[in-house]
C-alpha cells in the first residue's frame, strides 16, 4: 500500500522532470547559432532561400508557440517530423534505438554476473592476492576514459591483429546479426562500469561478512558458499543496484563516444546528427526518450532497494 | 561436556579472563555471574571457539557435540533482509541432510562405509528420493523447533522478517535456530535480557527443561532471579577472575566472597508477582485524567499507531508532568517500543498529538526544531545498534552536547567524560569503538549520550536490561535523582522491580491499550519534585513494597 503510493508520486514528479528536461534542451538548441533551414541551405545561404525554407519549416513561430505545438503533438503521440530527412521522427527512432538497445542488454548481461562475482571473490579474504589484484586492475581500469580504451582497443585488435571488425558499419540495423561488430564495443562499455559495481559490491560485502549474523550462518553450520551468496550478498548489494541504475540509464541513452569511434548507428549517433543539422523534432524526442529512461530506471533501481532493505519503513 | 582449562584472554594488555578453570558434566546448568566486563561474554565466546579481534586466548577448551549460541543480542545475528522461515529451512535441511546420510549409513549396514555428515543430494542416484525425505524432515524438524522455542507456527512466522518480531520472539527465534541443529551444549550470553517476565520465565524454563534432556546448559547472566531458577552451579567472577564457584545453593546462600556480597545486595527489590501482567484488573479510571500535580511536561492524547496496516496500539493517552515517572510494562509486542518512537517523532502515528508544555510535536522527527529534539530524548533498547561502530564512543556522546546545546567540542567532551565517568565508564574504556564494550557498558554510554542534550523528557526503552546489579542500582539512582530535578521520564520496561522502585505511576500497554496496572498502584504522586527520599516509598497494594532496593537508595542519597 505505501509502495503503490509511492510509485504514484515517483511517476508524477518524474514527468514533471521529463517536460522540464525537453524545454531545457529545447532552449538550448534555440541558443545554438543557425537553424535547420540554414544547415538545409547549404553552403552559400541565399537569405531568400533560407527564409522561405523556415516558412515550410514552421520555424516561423516565436520559441514558446515552437515548443508548445510540439509538447501537444507528443500529448497526442505525434512526435514530429525530421526537418532534414522529411521523415516522421518515430521511425527515426525505431532505427536507431536497436542498435543502442542491444549493446545494452548484452553490456548488462555481462556486467551484472561478472561485476558480482568479482566484488565477492575480492571481499572474501580482503586485503589478500587476489583481492589486491582485482581492486588494483578494477582501479586502473576505471581510470581509463572510454575513448581512450576504444580507440586503443581498435587499434590493437582490429587494425593491427585483424581479429575483430573495427566498425559496425556494414552491419546495418541488427547488430546480433554479426556478432563480431559487438565486441570491442561491448568491452568498452563494460570496463568502467565493472570497476565501478564490482568495488560496491566488495564494499557491502567486507561489512556483510564480518557483521553478527554472517558469523552467526556459519556458526549453525551452514556452508561458506551458502553464507557468501545467500545471507551476505542480498545484504551487500544495495548500493551496487543504484550505480546500476545509473550504468543502465548511461547506457540507454546510447554512449555516444562508443557509438562514434564504432560507428554503431545507435542512438548516440543518432543525437550528434541531429544537433549538427539543428534538427530540433529528433533532438526533442531524443531528450524525451532518454529522460524517461532515466526517470523509469531510477525508479526501479530504488523499488529494487526498498525490497533489499525491507526495514526502511515508509519510501518517502 | 565441557571442559575449561586455565583459560586466559588478553587484547591490548588487558587482561579480560584470568586463568579461568572449569567443568560442566551433561544436564546441568552452569552460571556464570558477574558485572559487565568481567569477562564472561569472552568465556561463552571461547566455548564457541571464536574471540573478538585483537584478543588472544591461551588455555584449553574442549567441548563435546556442537554448541549452540544465544548470544546477547537477537537481533544483531539475525539477518535484517531474509525472511525467518526461509533461513530457519535452511537450517533445517542442512541438519536434515547429516541426520539423513547418518540414517542411511546406519541402515546400510557396517559393511559399507560411508562418510558420517556428508550430506545426500550429493550421491544422484539418491537425489530426488533424498531431496524429498531432506525437505520432509526439515519441515518438520522447523515445526519441532519454533514449538520447543515457544513461538508460533510457521504459517505465521515464515514470511515475516526479523525487525518485525518482538526482541523477545527474536531471542526465541535465535533458540530454535540452535535447537535445529540438536546441540550438546547451549551457551546463552544474557537471554532474558530486556524479555517480558512471561518470556523471561519461558526461556529459563525452557533452558532447563534442556538440561534435563541432557544438555550442558552455560549461563551468562547478571539476574539472580534465573540463576536461582534454575543454575546448578555458580561461577562469580570479577575482573576476569573466578571470585567464587560452587553449588547454587551454597553460593547464594553463604556467599564467602565480597565481591559476590556486593552483588547479591544489589538485587532490584522482590519483585511483585506479574506471572501475567494481562490478567490485572483495568480500572474505569482514565490515563487522560488531569495529573493532579502541576502541568503536563508531556501529553499523549489519543495516540494510535499502526505497522503498515495492522494496529499495534489504539487511542492512548497519557499525562506526564515534569518531576514524574510513568513505567509502562506489557508483553513483547505489545506495543511499548512503538509508544515510545510515536512520541520522539520516529513512528508516524496513524491518529493522536504529542504535546510538549501544552504545544504539540510534529509527529515526523524531522520537522521538529533542534530545541525540541534536545527536549525530548531516547535511549534504544538495543544500544549497540545505536551507535556508529567506527567511531569512539566518547566522541560520540560528546557530539550530543554539540550539536544540541551549541557547546564547543572541548567543552562537550570534558562534559561527557565526567557524566560516563559518574556511570562508571572510565575514559580509557570510552576511548574505545563500541565493539570493544561490552552491552551494560554500552548501555550506559547511551544513557550518557541522551542526557547530555540535557531533556526535559527522556524515554528509556528497557535501560537496566543487561547491567548486573550493581550498575542498575546506579544507574536507577541517577535516573532518580534527575527525576527529582524535574526531569520527565518514560520508562518503558518488562521489568516489575524496576517499574515499582523508580515509577509513580505503573501502566500496561495491553492488547494496544494503556491501562493502569492496579488502582491501588496507580497512587497520586506521593512528593513534589523537591521531596525527600524518605517520602519516596511505593504504597503499592502487594505487602512486598518496601522491598531491600529502596533501602539501597535511601543509604546513597
Amino acid at each position: 500500500m505505501i509502495m503503490h503510493g509511492y510509485v504514484v508520486r515517483r511517476l508524477s514528479l518524474g514527468l514533471a522532470q521529463i517536460v522540464l528536461v525537453t524545454a531545457l534542451v529545447f532552449a538550448l538548441t534555440e541558443a545554438l547559432p543557425g537553424d535547420a533551414a540554414v544547415v538545409l541551405a547549404g553552403d552559400a545561404p541565399d537569405p531568400g532561400r533560407v527564409a522561405r525554407l523556415r516558412h515550410e519549416l514552421g520555424l516561423t513561430g516565436s520559441a514558446a508557440e515552437r515548443y508548445t505545438g510540439w509538447l501537444l503533438g507528443v500529448l497526442r503521440g505525434d512526435l514530429g517530423t525530421s526537418m532534414i530527412a522529411g521523415r516522421p521522427v518515430a521511425a527515426f527512432i525505431a532505427e536507431s534505438g536497436p542498435p543502442t538497445a542491444q549493446l545494452a542488454a548484452i553490456t548488462l548481461l555481462l556486467l551484472v554476473p561478472l561485476a558480482v562475482a568479482g566484488g565477492v571473490a575480492a571481499a572474501v579474504r580482503p586485503g589478500r592476492a587476489l583481492d589486491r589484484v582485482i581492486s588494483g586492475t578494477s582501479v586502473a581500469l576505471y581510470a581509463v576514459p572510454e575513448f581512450a580504451l576504444a580507440i586503443v582497443l581498435g587499434a590493437v585488435f582490429a587494425l593491427r591483429l585483424g581479429w575483430l571488425p573495427p566498425t559496425a558499419i556494414g552491419a546495418g540495423g541488427d547488430l546480433l546479426a554479426d556478432p563480431a561488430v559487438l565486441v570491442l564495443p561491448v568491452l568498452v562499455l563494460l570496463a568502467r562500469p565493472i570497476c565501478s559495481i564490482s568495488r560496491l559490491v566488495r564494499g557491502g560485502m567486507i561489512d556483510a561478512l564480518g557483521s553478527g549474523y554472517a558469523a552467526h550462518a556459519r556458526r549453525l553450520g551452514l556452508a561458506p558458499r551458502r553464507v557468501r551468496w545467500a545471507h551476505a550478498l542480498p545484504n551487500a548489494v544495495t548500493p551496487a543496484v543504484q550505480q546500476l541504475a545509473r550504468t543502465t540509464d548511461w547506457l540507454l541513452g546510447g554512449v555516444i563516444t562508443v557509438e562514434a569511434v564504432f560507428v554503431v548507428p545507435g542512438l548516440g549517433s543518432a543525437l550528434t546528427g541531429a544537433v549538427a543539422a539543428r534538427d530540433v523534432p529528433v533532438i526533442l524526442a531524443l531528450a524525451l526518450l532518454f529522460a524517461a529512461t532515466t526517470v523509469t530506471v531510477n525508479l526501479l533501481a530504488d523499488i529494487a532497494a526498498y525490497r533489499l532493505a525491507p526495514r526502511s519503513d515508509g519510501a518517502g | 561436556m565441557i571442559r575449561v582449562d586455565a583459560l586466559t584472554a588478553a587484547a591490548g594488555g588487558r587482561t579480560l579472563v584470568g586463568g579461568v578453570t572449569f567443568a560442566l558434566p551433561a544436564g546441568q546448568v552452569l552460571a556464570l555471574v558477574g558485572p559487565s566486563g568481567s569477562g564472561k561474554t569472552t568465556i561463552g565466546r571461547a566455548l564457541l571457539r571464536e574471540h573478538a579481534p585483537g584478543v588472544v586466548l591461551s588455555g584449553t577448551v574442549e567441548v563435546t557435540g556442537r554448541v549452540g549460541y544465544l548470544p546477547q543480542h537477537p537481533a544483531s545475528v539475525l539477518n535484517p533482509v531474509r525472511r525467518v522461515g526461509g533461513v530457519l529451512r535452511e537450517i533445517a535441511r542442512q541438519a536434515a541432510r547429516t541426520t539423513s546420510a547418518a540414517g542411511a549409513a546406519g541402515t546400510s549396514g557396517a559393511g559399507r562405509r560411508e562418510t558420517p555428515g556428508r550430506p545426500v543430494a550429493h550421491r544422484p542416484w539418491l537425489r530426488s528420493a533424498g531431496a524429498r525425505r531432506t525437505r520432509e524432515i526439515a519441515e518438520s524438524l522447523v515445526v519441532t523447533a519454533l514449538g520447543q522455542a515457544a513461538l508460533p507456527g510457521p504459517a505465521e512466522l515464515a514470511r515475516r522478517f526479523p525487525h518485525q518480531l518482538s526482541g523477545g520472539q527474536q531471542q526465541r527465534l535465535v533458540l530454535a535456530q540452535a535447537l535445529l541443529r540438536s546441540p550438546s551444549v547451549i551457551v546463552a550470553d544474557e537471554p532474558t535480557t530486556g524479555q517480558d517476565p512471561v518470556t523471561k520465565h519461558q526461556i529459563t524454563r525452557l533452558l532447563r527443561l534442556l538440561a534435563n534432556q541432557g544438555m550442558a546448559v552455560v549461563l551468562l547472566t547478571h539476574d539472580f532471579d534465573v540463576v536461582e531458577e534454575i543454575a546448578d552451579r555458580i561461577m562469580v567472577l570479577g575482573d576476569g577472575r573466578v571470585a567464587e564457584h560452587g553449588p547454587a545453593g551454597e553460593v547464594l546462600a553463604r556467599p564467602r566472597h565480597p565481591h559476590t556480597r556486593r552483588l547479591l545486595a544489589a538485587r532490584p527489590p522482590a519483585r511483585p508477582d506479574t506471572g501475567d501482567v494481562r490478567t490485572r484488573p483495568a480500572t474505569a479510571r482514565s490515563w487522560s485524567a488531569p495529573a493532579p500535580d502541576g502541568p503536563d511536561r508531556l501529553a499523549v492524547a489519543g495516540l494510535t499507531a499502526r505497522h503498515r496496516s495492522a494496529p499495534v496500539i489504539s487511542d492512548v493517552s497519557l499525562r506526564l508532568p515534569a518531576g514524574h515517572c510513568l513505567a509502562v510494562l506489557g508483553r513483547s509486542g505489545d506495543g511499548k517500543t512503538t509508544l515510545a518512537r510515536c512520541i520522539a517523532g520516529l513512528h508516524r502515528p496513524a491518529a493522536g498529538t504529542v504535546l510538549l508544555d501544552g504545544r504539540p510535536l510534529a509527529p515526523a522527527l524531522v520537522r521538529r526544531s533542534r530545541a525540541e529534539l534536545a527536549r525530548v530524548q531516547y535511549v534504544f533498547q538495543d544500544a549497540h545498534a545505536s551507535f556508529d561502530p567506527h567511531r569512539p564512543v566518547a566522541a560520540q556522546v560528546s557530539r550530543t552536547a554539540v550539536r544540541l546545546r551549541g557547546l564547543g567540542a572541548g567543552e562537550a567532551g570534558r562534559e561527557a567524560l565526567a557524566l560516563l565517568d559518574r556511570l562508571g565508564l572510565p575514559a580509557a574504556t570510552t576511548a574505545r569503538r563500541p565493539g570493544a564494550l561490552s552491552g551494560g557498558e554500552l548501555r550506559r554510554a547511551a544513557l550518557a549520550r541522551a542526557l547530555l542534550a540535557a531533556p526535559d523528557v527522556l524515554i528509556c526503552d528497557e535501560i537496566t536490561a543487561g547491567l548486573d546489579t550493581v550498575t542498575q542500582a546506579s544507574v536507577l539512582d541517577l535516573l532518580d535523582e534527575l527525576r527529582r530535578d524535574g526531569l520527565a521520564l518514560l520508562l518503558i520496561s518488562h521489568d516489575m522491580g524496576v517499574a515499582t522502585r523508580l515509577a509513580d505511576r505503573v501502566g500496561v500497554l495491553s492488547g494496544g491499550r494503556l491501562e493502569p496496572l492496579d488502582p491501588s498502584t496507580d497512587v497520586t504522586p506521593r512528593h513534589p519534585p523537591s521531596g525527600g527520599p524518605a517520602a519516596r516509598r511505593l504504597r503499592t497494594s502487594g505487602s512486598d513494597a518496601h522491598a531491600p532496593g529502596t533501602h539501597h537508595k535511601e543509604d546513597t542519597s
